[in-house]
This record gives structure tokens, C-alpha cells and sequence, in this order.
């Protein structure tokens, strides 16, 4: 029998700042957080836009403050038993240190062994480390893995926890995601043609021109119903649906109708044992090939209810958080459950006729939330749908 | 259960450029199912797990950055192990779930592998798993951080492949010795040992 998963804590910073009153202020107020970047030249680069928060830190020390946030919100006891999942591709900014560090060294003539200078900080670069240094921070036992799968990197993560959980094989798990904007992905994202031209992100809008990264990072305790009673706990939600599915279409677009993403959305339904849910956190990149086969996927999943279903995508304010992009956007969609509030898809101006469901434009709308889902999706076809309930 | 590997030798995949990693998960998971009975794609997941990753592409990205010159877009394509195990299920009409781990626990790549294929089926997220794991012959990042990690990359470029079914036993690893010191594996697979001497055994072969 599945065992019902609890969320019982969560810790989140973005562009606007740490916390649930930042995301109510910037992403449910449909405030875009894009602004030229000044935290390295980005002379080189097609874009000089993203929405970031301060300078660069390491990405260890984001990911250490929005998973104690989530443990102190849950009220974990110290040294408790807790499995860490933690989305990341690893520290981009180390990695390039490191390369600029090796080449001034050879530069100098000199002594660029493997542990010189660049060395310095180069385990911060291996996805695993991060998941390891987490759990050695917030002082929990229990396994530490990181999910590297790109734009789901942080739902897998979520999505393998509530199976950990709801399996019985565990009863505390602490999922989180990290991408902090940095220059090899400004390259990569360029070199590609997926960024927006004009630094605004305007999800299925006919004049949308891709997408802008962002800083995000967040972290969710989950518990099984009886842990959480046991402790005392009080749950903010109900994880009642997964689902993971794959299009088996092409290596870096999304299968035109969004079958992957419709089979993934239609199991969390079915695990929850809902026809609909009352809002969906879209993945809504602003991509020409995303938006329309998203539409597509999620008319597919609600059939006849598709018109009355909300669909926004928030990273029309913060931006792509890339690996974080599924924890962030699951905290965001339960602010959205608990508040009764829609965050909005903002910028939006004309939409593309391909993408015609209730986009929330522009403004924020209330709504008497009892479920609501958050879907991703990523290269490869990897697709992903979480499903949040009010208890 | 059914075992398969690839070393460098591993045949190109189109698109794929620069670095071994792609070309040696895409003929291991290949010469895997290859042998396999057909199965329901949509009941099949894949698992990938490496400690790295593919250190070759993003060092590869990373120093042209560096130099100040454009990033090539294929190795834009090819920097999330998403893109290999894309492909893969284009070819194999694999539409269940598809994860890509790192884990650094010295020997550990098989037993997450084997600890995620055994929930993936006893969940019912699928009906046959097919786990990976990888991992490349350390270039000076990646021995770096295999020396700060405690971890031990093979000797050369390496992917164990193996099917788990739901009807027969998730195996349990084999023992192994203690681990060795960093600077002299014995066995040269690192941190695929585990899964090395798993395929061994299911092979009747020594490793």
C-alpha cells in the first residue's frame, strides 16, 4: 500500500531575494527580474540579461541556506535521518576558475600541477559533491545523491523522494536544486539560439523569442504522513501524484503534440486520482519548440477541462533556474495552493495561436486552490509532472 | 539479468563529438538490449550513474570559454547526459522514465544503480531497468577532483551496462576488496568495479 508524502518544509531564493514574501512580491506581483548582469563580463556572450540576486557565490552556500530554512520550517531535530536529493549540474563558476587558473599558471611557466591553484575548490564542479557537502552541512544520515538530468533535474529528484517515502523506504527526505547564473551556460544557451533577443521572456506569446536564465535555489522536507505525526509536524501539502515519461522523439526538441509530457502529467493525475487540478505551473521556456507542444501535451492530459485549467510559467519572471528550475517552481506552485493566488505569466502580449489555453496574463488572479500541478521538461525528451494537494 | 560493456573502441554516435562519454553509454546500452527479448518501451527505464560525468565536454566548453572563442553547439547539445539517453530512447522506443545520477561514494555507482533499479520496479514505474554506469579516464580536472573526492576513475574510458527485470532477483554485488588507495587501483575499473565484477559473475568470467 503507498504511503501518503507530507511537505512539511521548504527554503527558496531567487532573483528577488530569500523566501516566501520575495516570491510574493516578484513572481505573483508578475515583476520580470531580468536586468543587465554585472556579476562577470558579459561582453562575449549574445545576451547581457538574466535575473540575478547579488554577486556570485558558491553554489554549496545557496543550496547549505534554502535546505536549513526547510529544516528549521519543519522543525527536523539535529543529526536526524534524512536521504539528500539534490538537482545540480554542479558549480559552473568553479569550473571555469579552474580553467582560468590552469591557463595563468601555464601562462607563468609554471607549475600548473592537477592540485595547483585551480585545484582549489575543483570538487565543488562533481554533482555528487554538492549532494555530500549538503548533507555534512545540515548534519543529516542517510543516502546522498545528486540528479543531474538537466531542466528536471530537481522534480527528479522530488519525484524519486516521494517514492522513497511512499515505497516505505524512507521517511524523511530533503529535496533541493542550485543553478546560479554563470558564463558557461550564457555560452552554451547562445551558442544554441534558445535565449531571448530582446532580455523580456514571454511564454507562449506569438512574439516570444526564447528564454533568460536565472538564479534559483530551494529545498522541500518531505515526510511520510505517520513520520510527520509522530514528530508533530504540520503539513503545508500533500505530494498525492507523480509522474516521469519520456517522448522518444529527438535528442533536443520536445515531441510536437507533447506526448512525453501528457503521458508524465496523465500518471501524477491517475496516482492522485484527479481528472484536473485547479492551476498548473507550466515549464513555459519561451522556446519556439516548448510552448506549443507543451499546449499541446496539457489539452491532451485535461481534455475537456483544458479551458478552465489556469497555466502560468513563472519563469517569466525569474527566469530558467535551469536544474533548479522543478524544486523552485513546486514551492512556488504550493505559495500558490496556499494563498490562493495564481501566480501570473507575465509580459505577456499576443498569444501564438498555437498556445491557446488561460495563461494568467499579466496579473495575478485568486482562485480556491485544492490541487494544483507543476510539469517540466528537459533535452532528451525527460519529462516530469508533480501534483500538490491541500490537507 | 543481462550484462554489457564498452570501452574506448565504442563506435561514434552521430552528433555526438569531442568526448567518449556519449558513444560508450549509447553501445553498452545497446549491446544490452541487443541480446534482450523485446519489451514494452513504455514499462522500460534507463538509468545512467557516473561520479564526473563527462568531464571531456565540459572541459572541452569550458577551456574554449576561457580562450575567448564561441562555444560549439553540439557541445551544448551533448553537456546533459539527457542527450545520450535521449537518443537512446529514440532507438529503442523507450518512453518510461530516464534518470542521470552522481553519486561519490567509493565502489557506490553500482549500489545506487542497483538501490534505483529495485525501486523503479518494485514502485511499478517500470517493468525492466536498464542501469549504466560511466565513467571516463580522468583528465586533470577529474583527477583532481577524484583525488578530493576519495574516489578512483578507471584506467581507461568505461561503461558497464545491465538489465534488471521484473521478474528475477535484483542481484546483490558481489564483495569486493577493501577499496584501493588512490594511486594504484589494481583492477584499473575504479569506480565501476562493483558493476565490472557484477557482469563478471553474471558472465561466468573472471573480472
Amino acid at each position: 500500500m503507498r504511503r501518503e508524502v507530507l511537505l512539511t518544509g521548504y527554503g527558496v531564493r531567487t532573483a528577488f531575494g530569500t523566501g516566501a514574501e520575495a516570491l510574493r512580491d516578484g513572481v505573483f506581483d508578475g515583476r520580470p527580474a531580468f536586468a543587465p548582469v554585472t556579476r562577470f563580463d558579459t561582453g562575449p556572450y549574445r545576451t547581457d540579461a538574466a535575473a540575478t540576486h547579488g554577486p556570485a557565490v558558491p553554489l554549496r552556500e545557496v543550496l547549505a541556506e534554502t535546505a536549513a530554512a526547510a529544516v528549521r520550517m519543519a522543525g527536523l531535530p539535529a543529526g536526524a535521518r534524512a536521504d539528500v536529493l539534490v538537482g545540480t549540474a554542479g558549480d559552473f563558476t568553479a569550473l571555469t576558475r579552474f580553467w582560468r587558473t590552469r591557463g595563468r599558471d601555464a601562462d607563468a611557466g609554471g607549475a600548473a600541477g592537477s592540485d595547483g591553484a585551480g585545484g582549489a575548490g575543483v570538487v565543488e564542479t562533481v554533482p555528487a559533491w554538492q549532494a555530500a557537502a549538503l548533507a555534512d552541512a545540515l548534519g543529516v544520515r542517510g543516502t546522498r545523491l545528486a540528479f543531474t538530468s538537466a531542466c528536471v533535474a530537481s522534480a527528479m529528484a522530488v519525484v524519486h523522494g516521494c517514492l522513497l517515502i511512499s515505497s516505505g523506504r524512507a521517511d524523511t527526505v530533503l529535496c533541493a536544486g542550485a543553478y546560479l547564473v554563470e558564463e558557461e551556460n550564457l555560452a552554451k544557451f547562445g551558442s544554441g539560439f534558445a535565449l531571448s533577443r530582446d532580455g523580456a521572456v514571454r511564454p507562449f506569446c506569438a512574439d516570444r523569442s526564447g528564454l533568460l536564465l536565472g538564479d534559483g535555489a530551494a529545498a522541500v522536507v518531505l515526510e511520510s504522513a505517520d513520520g510527520a505525526r509522530r514528530r508533530g509536524a504540520r503539513p503545508l501539502a500533500a505530494l498525492t501524484g507523480w509522474g516521469v515519461a519520456g517522448d522518444a522523439h529527438h535528442v533536443a526538441r520536445p515531441h510536437p503534440e507533447g506526448a512525453g509530457l501528457a503521458a508524465a502529467a496523465g500518471r501524477a493525475l491517475r496516482g492522485a486520482g484527479l481528472p484536473r487540478v485547479g492551476y498548473v505551473n507550466a515549464h513555459g521556456t519561451a522556446t519556439r519548440h516548448n510552448d506549443p507542444a507543451e499546449t499541446r501535451g496539457l489539452r491532451a492530459v485535461f481534455g475537456p477541462y483544458a479551458d478552465s485549467v489556469p497555466v502560468s510559467s513563472t519563469k517569466s519572471t525569474t527566469g530558467h533556474l535551469l536544474e533548479a528550475a522543478g524544486v523552485v517552481e513546486l514551492v512556488i506552485t504550493l505559495l500558490a495552493l496556499r494563498d490562493g493566488v495564481l501566480p501570473p505569466t507575465a509580459g505577456f502580449t499576443e498569444p501564438d495561436p498555437l498556445c491557446d489555453l488561460d495563461f494568467v496574463p499579466n496579473r495575478p488572479h485568486k482562485a480556491d486552490l485544492r490541487a494544483a500541478m507543476t510539469v517540466n521538461a528537459a533535452f532528451g525528451g525527460v519529462n516530469t509532472a508533480l501534483v500538490l494537494e491541500r490537507t | 539479468m543481462i550484462t554489457a560493456m564498452s570501452d574506448a573502441s565504442a563506435p561514434p554516435v552521430p552528433g555526438f563529438v569531442e568526448s567518449t562519454f556519449s558513444p560508450l553509454v549509447h553501445a553498452a546500452v545497446h549491446r544490452c538490449l541487443g541480446v534482450a527479448p523485446p519489451g514494452d518501451g513504455a514499462r522500460t527505464a534507463i538509468v545512467l550513474a557516473s561520479t564526473v560525468g563527462d568531464a571531456t565536454t565540459l572541459d572541452t566548453g569550458s577551456r574554449s570559454l576561457v580562450a575567448g572563442q564561441a562555444h560549439q553547439p553540439l557541445l551544448f547539445m551533448q553537456s546533459t547526459a539527457n542527450a545520450i539517453l535521449g537518443r537512446l530512447a529514440v532507438d529503442l522506443a523507450v518512453t518510461g522514465p530516464l534518470l542521470s545520477l552522481s553519486t561519490a561514494v567509493p565502489d557506490d555507482v553500482a549500489g545506487e544503480l542497483l538501490t534505483t533499479g529495485a525501486l523503479l520496479l518494485e514502485t511499478g514505474e517500470a517493468d525492466r531497468v536498464v542501469l549504466v554506469g560511466v565513467e571516463l579516464a580522468a583528465g586533470d580536472r577529474a583527477a583532481a577532483a577524484h583525488r578530493a573526492l576519495g574516489t578512483v576513475p578507471p584506467a581507461e574510458d568505461l561503461a558497464v551496462a545491465l538489465l534488471l527485470d521484473r521478474d528475477d532477483p535484483v542481484p546483490h554485488l558481489p564483495e569486493l576488496p577493501a577499496h584501493p588507495p588512490p594511486a594504484a587501483p589494481p583492477d584499473g575499473y575504479g569506480t565501476l568495479r562493483g558493476l565490472v565484477a557484477l557482469a563478471a559473475r553474471n558472465q561466468g568470467t573472471p573480472p
